[in-house]
């Protein structure tokens, strides 16, 4: 893919842990890339799994989801019940055949600003490599 | 499986209809739910009835399925128990779906006797209406023989076609002439075979003979329709020409016996768009096709449902374009229940996997962290 894809990347975080990582980020002068558009959600239990599915077919090159690790839920179950929702949409996914590997999820604790910055550049450049998304520029979805 | 025996003279379905009768007579229950013969005689409803001359003329096994079992006994239990003991003749795909459907609590099973029976398939509906005394004769081969290239093509590959979580079972498959076993699967169902005096101690080895031998013809059909379906489904592209025909009516949500919202998501206001929004995504597409959201709506239904989808293709039925989503949406189903390790409809007590959650799973579906990143884009201060 040539040097000119600048990929949409979404990154869903809780308003707990996630966006914690990102507080704690700018605290240090951390950098992270600037095509990455930072969405905070209370809870990442309370994404649906449409919420998961609109971004790839409206215009984002990959969607990665971000909460607090297991058992530092601030409701307890929050991050088990994303982790079930998105093992089902990429599930849904890879049996017909699209790109399930434009959603990632992973576990940013508040103080882990380096995890954090380190998420967005690995995620990044996975979707530079992968090259645009298809879906998201097609008129038939 | 242990059962019992009555009675089918004059066929099966008049074998069903006269067991029915007789424990309706003997007050085993107060009414029925079965389906049967509309007067124009070309397709079948359901009715719910005490009346015994109506259940005798009733079609518990109908050749075609207009409307999902599961969704008429939604319409009766939907707000609450029933006061009268109400019997269910339902197929094996429909007492799934229902169950499935007392989780969602749109129906209260508390009263009511599940009853389902060994089901062959159904035909292709818009088959049937074209010539039904064609659609009859061939449905009525379809019982003595148990073959499938005549059925729809859920059916064809359709591997719970026999008991299921029903309190009573009738089973055909192996049964000599002119006789229907009955099983009894719950302390409900046992309840009926008591009164009705049916000693349920027989081992029924030549109908589990039979049952096993046509699943195992089943599971291979099933692999080799997935295998045809991939080849016509798979991928972007390919996915999206499928899609390309449908209109957006909605019909296959409608029947679907599972998508039971009142104002289904897709059809609300959140996905909505002013004009602006309209032009501004039409500029970032290229174009903009309508209707819209074709594919955010069949994957996000799936999202919603597959986990309890009971392959009964009534929405293949009634689409109007004859898109493949019941094969669609039962290949998806297959393997997110498969992720679950959930099978729907077999065990009422056991919850929906989106409302539960286990500490220990799907680590395949977490990222792993490589501890810091230092591919190109990871300069910081």
């Amino acid at each position: 893919m040539a040097e000119s894809f600048d990929p949409k990347i979404l990154y869903v975080m809780c308003g707990w842990c996630g966006t914690g990582g990102a507080e704690t980020a700018s605290a240090y002068g951390m950098y992270y890339p600037e095509n990455v558009r930072i969405f905070r959600v209370n809870c990442t239990g309370a994404l649906s799994t449409v919420h998961m599915l609109r971004p790839l077919l409206e215009g984002a090159d990959g969607l990665v989801i971000s909460g607090c690790h297991p058992g530092d839920c601030h409701y307890d179950d929050g991050n088990f019940m994303a982790r079930r929702k998105v093992a089902l949409v990429k599930t849904i996914l890879d049996s017909l055949g699209l790109d399930s590997d434009r959603l990632w999820f992973r576990y940013v604790a508040h103080g882990e600003a380096r995890r954090f910055v380190d998420t967005a550049a690995e995620f990044t450049d996975h979707i530079k490599s992968k090259g645009p998304n298809p879906l998201a520029t097609r008129s038939d979805t | 499986m242990k059962g019992g025996q009555v009675d089918a003279r004059g066929g099966i379905q008049a074998g069903i209809t006269s067991f029915l009768k007789e424990a309706l007579s003997k007050g085993c229950f107060d009414a029925v739910m079965i389906p049967t013969r509309v007067p124009a005689g070309d397709s079948f409803a359901w009715i719910l009835t005490d009346n015994e001359d109506l259940v005798a003329g009733a079609s518990p096994l109908p050749p075609v399925m207009p409307v999902q079992g599961a969704r008429a006994l939604s319409s009766i239990t939907k707000k609450g128990k029933a006061p009268a003991k109400i019997a269910a003749v339902m197929r094996p795909c429909e007492v799934r779906a229902a169950v499935e459907l007392g989780k969602l609590k749109q129906v209260d099973l508390a009263n009511v006797t599940l009853l389902s029976m060994d089901c062959p398939g159904v035909l292709e509906l818009s088959t049937y209406l074209s010539d039904p005394t064609k659609g009859d004769s061939e449905f009525s081969r379809l019982l003595d023989k148990w073959d499938a290239e005549s059925l729809r093509p859920v059916c064809r590959s359709c591997t719970h076609f026999s008991a299921t979580a029903s309190d009573i079972h009738l089973g055909l498959l192996g049964a000599q002439a002119e006789r229907l076993y009955v099983m009894p699967l719950t302390p409900e169902g046992s309840r009926v075979t008591d009164a009705l005096n049916i000693s349920a101690d027989q081992e029924l080895d030549s109908w589990q003979a039979k049952v096993d031998e046509v699943r195992q013809k089943r599971e291979e059909q099933r692999r080799k329709s997935e295998v045809e379906l991939k080849e016509r489904v798979e991928g972007t592209e390919k996915l999206l020409a499928t899609l390309s025909t449908c209109i957006g009516c909605r019909n296959c949500m409608r029947v679907c016996p599972i998508c039971y919202c009142r104002q289904c998501f897709f059809d609300s206001d959140a996905l909505e768009g002013e004009v602006a929004a309209h032009l501004s995504r039409a500029e970032r597409k290229g174009s903009l096709r309508f209707p819209l959201d074709t594919l955010l709506f069949h994957l996000g239904r799936m999202s919603h449902m597959s986990l309890s989808c009971v392959e009964c293709g009534t929405c293949e039925d009634a689409c109007p374009m004859s898109i493949p989503v019941g094969q669609i949406f039962s290949h998806v189903a297959r393997r997110t229940q498969e992720l679950f390790k959930y099978d729907p409809g077999k065990n009422r007590y056991e919850p929906l996997p989106l409302v539960t959650y286990e500490q220990d799973e799907l680590h395949d579906f977490e990222q792993p962290y490589v501890k810091t990143y230092s591919g190109k884009g990871a300069a910081d201060a």
